[in-house]
């Protein structure tokens, strides 16, 4: 990033190439949705161009880049509450609904789909941290950054998140019809 | 450690970053009870799943327009990079053309007023071609002068010639650098016989450089005693009031006490003996 910060734009490939995939993947456990992760994905490498002469070396880059993805997803949670848009009916398993319906339990299929419909109920903080306390290159103290709080606090409501998770994921389990 | 302590800290055993060598005690309950690995598994499970990648990769669009926004932004910052030269440039320009153009101008002007006022001011004598012109420039000038002189008596010396050309005939006299007697004595001769009182005025002033000599003194205190105009008068009594000539005491004394002479005139007198 320091190159890119210099001028040399071309280095910036070489960063998308290597992190796009996790960030993707976050992204899309966070917002459960392919389209919005990769435009927000997008968004955080056109901030990265727009803002690399801020780009300062005292931290990691991944911490840096998270930071930025968390910006953009609060952007896109933001845009999403405020306009009314359309339901894609490929989303409507992932609405909450603590009653298991007809349609929700036809859905979810597999363990990637339960854990997609689990995570959608958690609250989208406790999801955020969760997602990010699952990057081995991430420590808690740059998870504390990003998150703006302290290191203790991250630690807690990672692990409380985790077990909310759990939780949630076997009940979805336990409601999903068995196969004729 | 009890069961309720160790579910505590399984999602720190399930963290990468925790070293092995921590949470030893929880380590040994989790390996002694069932439960408690029930509740590790279930829980290792869920982050099973979240590690994994997700169900679909990212569609080929998102690189495309990632590339696509690489080159744009390329492209904008070579123009930014070229508008900034174009301004380096302009600014380079505009330094040039307002500050340092002048300054260079006035630079060299002053270098050529130096140089100019050192070099020409004093004659080189170590160049012998330097000496030889210096000698021709000053008799050159001599002839001037002398011409200059011809010129002079030629039209005092015509008194039939109209006043103009006489008084003309005074400034070339006048003018010289440095008159002859013989000019001295053509003026003497215009302040005594010359008919115009214009003509003798400028004599006289054309005398004022000579005040030292004796001649001239004498000429003009005897041009005094036959002078009629007031004004010629006045200024030669001025004139020898300002050469502290002792000879015209006299000459002064009968004036203020002349009737028939201009009062102005004896006024002027009174006050050049008071300055003696």
């Amino acid at each position: 990033m320091l190159a890119v910060r210099d001028g040399e734009l071309d280095a910036l490939g070489e960063l998308f190439e290597r992190h796009h995939g996790p960030l993707y993947g976050y992204l899309f456990k966070f917002t459960g949705e392919r389209a919005a992760a990769e435009d927000i994905v997008q968004t955080v490498f056109q901030r990265m161009l727009k803002y690399r002469h801020t780009y300062r070396d005292d931290g990691s880059f991944t911490a840096w880049m998270y930071h930025l993805a968390r910006r953009c997803a609060a952007d896109h949670f933001r845009r999403a509450a405020a306009s009314p848009h359309a339901t894609d009916p490929e989303t409507l398993a992932d609405i909450s609904d603590p009653a298991p319906r007809a349609d929700q339990q036809a859905a979810v299929r597999d363990d990637h789909e339960l854990l997609r419909a689990a995570l959608a109920q958690l609250d989208r903080e406790d999801r955020e941290v969760l997602l990010l306390s699952r990057f081995e290159e991430l420590s808690f103290a740059e998870i504390a950054g990003i998150l703006e709080c302290s290191v203790g606090a991250a630690k807690v409501r990672a692990h409380r998140a985790l077990h909310a998770l759990r939780q949630t994921f076997f009940r979805l389990q336990q409601s999903r019809p068995t196969a004729p | 450690m009890t069961c309720h302590d160790a579910r505590q800290v399984l999602p720190e055993l399930l963290d990468r970053r925790t070293p092995p060598t921590a949470l030893l005690e929880a380590r040994s309950h989790l390996a002694a009870c069932v439960d408690c690995q029930r509740d590790f598994a279930s829980l290792a499970r869920i982050t099973t799943l979240l590690d994994s990648p997700p169900p679909t990769a990212p569609s080929t669009r998102l690189r495309r327009s990632f590339y696509a926004m690489l080159e744009e932004e390329k492209h904008s910052a070579a123009s930014a990079r070229q508008v900034a030269d174009r301004q380096h440039r302009a600014y380079h320009l505009s330094l040039w053309r307002w500050v340092i153009a002048p300054l260079a101008a006035c630079a060299l002007l002053a270098a050529g007023f130096i140089g100019g006022s050192r070099f020409s001011s004093a004659p080189r004598s170590g160049n012998p071609a330097d000496s030889e012109t210096a000698q021709r420039l000053a008799e050159l000038q001599h002839k001037v002068d002398s011409m200059g002189q011809l010129v002079g008596f030629s039209l005092l010396q015509q008194q039939q010639r109209p006043t103009n050309d006489r008084l003309r005939g005074i400034f070339a006299s006048t003018s010289l650098e440095k008159p002859t007697a013989r000019v001295v004595h053509e003026l003497i001769s215009a302040l005594a016989l010359d008919p115009s009182a214009h003509v003798r005025l400028c004599a006289l002033d054309g005398l004022i450089p000579h005040v030292d000599q004796e001649v001239v003194r004498a000429g003009v205190l005897a041009c005094l005693a036959r002078e009629e105009n007031p004004l010629v008068q006045i200024s030669m009594i001025d004139f020898l009031a300002t050469a502290r000539d002792g000879s015209a005491r006299s000459a002064l004394e009968r004036i203020t006490v002349n009737e028939t002479a201009d009062r102005s005139v004896r006024d002027a007198a009174r006050l050049a003996l008071a300055q003696f």
